[in-house]
């Protein structure tokens, strides 16, 4: 029955078709027009002037030369997108290991717990990064009390600051996706049959099998998606490898904003960008794959 | 009573998480009431200096007042724009919102840095540069996947019988549009402005490469002062931002259904 996928198909009058036009278009026309000029034209742009001819002081002008895009096959590039890759991988782990099972625990209480996480997440989530950033560099400064901590116990030599370096790094970005990935697994989770659990109790499986079997299993496209998140995030990312590490953790984020605001080099910016955006459209079609569940496998 | 070692465990574990996360904003929070001038924690003395200082400081203020304009428009345009979209969505099943959905969906994709160089590079073609309007419709566009999920799932929750049954008694759109759908829909449309309202309050990297030298925002001005070198006043800003961030979602969980909001459809007893 047609009638249930469309509940305004009851009365249908003739003219009812050409008037509801009018209705989508008045209603679509400023959306449209919004999305067209903030999203496509400047994603078009972009794509322009990755091609265009670099002129001084920070200027490009049209053109089609491949000028940057040469410059992606120089060690420099490999290595700074071979170390984001990296920072990606790490914190993904991270994040999903310690994210999938906290969503589950939380899935499972009662409401007002639930509630409660929800909004500690989403609060801890919406602090902005630049918050975050200055919260750790208190945090892991000399003057701390954990360095201070760490000197007393031996494990650190007196005055050394704990960062910059790359677990400084790759804790604050821990912290930050932390609470999405959390809330992204979230409504699978919680949408997850209460039943399966006990079937599996029936069968003399114990929880935490159950959990590493059935469930983990089940939510593989989840768990990748999750892990798309994180890699994009940190892709993105511009303040936390810049306050909390050293160039050589700089990502390609802080190299594709030194490009276009320090070297006013817009062109190579534009170029790296692309790039970037390629690699994430390729992770996505990965994701896709491998998500793809064998029907003999089940 | 039976220890139970997997209750023991859980809570362990979402107690060093709840850890982890609450740390860095403890830290923020008891430097701010700090005496000294010097960056240490644990703080040595209580005092309210730096806040006064804060809410004394005409740059502080005119910063945090012009975030709150950025957030409160980027969020009001991000509605507008969705609003349309979900309800032709459900009404019409129209192709054209589902694909302009989709622009939406596929923003998310973008990494922050490069949406921020996309944006900045239209504006400067534009030759409108340095102006709150870019941040206000920059943010909108990248944070529009919000108020077009939180939306549909509003749309989604609503009765169709309830619409179905009004038209059934000679109402007209217009009408069950006022008797079902607008009602059913308020929470949902003042949770999405919420939600884009925190995270433009808090957005560095976009603001600052769209109109940063000329639009100071607040976190604009605290990274410009964590780079000249510490100042307690940065804590205070830090502590109304999470002030904020966390009354705006206490907020939203008495207005909506949590829960749900954030995609569970599994209903869930009190």
């Amino acid at each position: 029955m047609s009638a249930v996928e469309a509940p305004f198909a009851l009365s249908a009058p003739a003219d009812r078709q050409g008037r509801d036009r009018w209705v989508l278009t008045g209603l679509l026309a400023g959306p449209a027009l919004y999305i067209a000029l903030m999203a496509v034209v400047p994603a078009f742009l972009m794509v322009q002037i990755s091609l265009a001819h670099r002129d001084v002081g920070g200027l490009w002008s049209p053109g089609f030369e491949l000028t940057q895009y040469r410059q992606l096959a120089t060690p420099l590039f490999a290595r700074v997108m071979g170390f984001s890759l990296l920072l990606a991988a790490c914190g993904a782990a991270i994040c999903v290991a310690l994210a999938f099972p906290a969503a589950y625990f939380i899935t499972r209480m009662r409401r007002r717990a639930q509630v409660a996480w929800l909004v500690f997440l989403l609060g801890s989530l919406s602090l902005s990064e630049v918050l975050i950033v200055f919260a750790f560099q208190v945090l892991l400064s000399t003057s701390g009390s954990l360095a201070g901590a760490l000197t007393a116990v031996g494990l650190l030599a007196p005055g050394q600051s704990l960062y910059p370096n790359f677990p400084a790094v790759l804790t604050c970005l821990v912290y930050l996706l932390l609470p999405y990935v959390i809330l992204f697994f979230y409504p699978a989770l919680s949408q997850l049959d209460p039943e399966v659990e006990q079937a599996a109790a029936t069968m003399g499986a114990s929880r935490l099998t159950t959990f590493a079997t059935v469930i983990a299993p089940m939510m593989r496209g989840q768990i990748l998606t999750g892990v798309l998140l994180v890699v994009i995030f940190t892709f993105g990312a511009y303040l936390t490898p810049l306050v909390l590490g050293r160039p050589p953790q700089w990502t390609i984020a802080i190299h594709i904003n030194n490009a276009a605001m320090a070297a006013g080099n817009v062109p190579l910016a534009a170029a790296y960008a692309v790039a970037v955006v390629a690699f994430m459209v390729a992770l996505l079609a990965l994701t896709r794959i491998l998500s793809r569940r064998p029907e003999a496998a089940a | 009573m039976r220890i139970d070692f997997g209750t023991l465990a859980r809570r362990g574990f979402l107690g060093l998480i709840a850890l982890f996360l609450a740390a860095p904003l403890i830290v923020v929070v008891s430097v701010s009431f700090n005496d000294t001038r010097r960056m240490s924690f644990p703080p040595t003395a209580f005092s309210l200096r730096w806040y006064e200082a804060f809410f004394g400081d005409h740059g502080w203020m005119s910063s945090l007042e012009r975030s709150l304009t950025i957030a409160a428009l980027a969020a009001a345009v991000a509605v507008l724009v969705a609003l349309p979209i979900t309800y032709a969505i459900w009404r019409y099943q129209a192709r054209v919102a589902r694909a302009l959905a989709g622009v939406g969906a596929a923003l998310f994709l973008i990494p922050g840095v490069v949406a921020a160089l996309m944006l900045s590079a239209f504006w400067g073609v534009t030759g409108h540069v340095g102006r709150l309007e870019n941040v206000v419709l920059s943010h909108a566009i990248v944070l529009l996947g919000i108020p077009l999920s939180l939306l549909s799932v509003g749309f989604s929750a609503i009765d169709k019988a309830q619409v179905e049954a009004a038209h059934t008694m000679g109402a007209r759109d217009s009408d069950a549009f006022r008797m079902v759908v607008r009602p059913a829909m308020t929470p949902y449309i003042l949770c999405a402005f919420v939600f884009v309202f925190v995270l433009s309050i808090n957005e560095y990297l976009i603001a600052y490469m769209v109109a940063g030298f000329t639009v100071q925002t607040l976190p604009i001005r605290i990274f410009a002062n964590m780079r000249q070198g510490y100042e307690p006043t940065m804590c205070v800003a830090a502590v109304i931002f999470m002030t904020l961030g966390f009354a705006a979602f206490i907020l939203m969980s008495k207005l909506a259904d949590l829960p749900r909001l954030m995609g569970r459809t599994r209903p869930l007893e009190a």
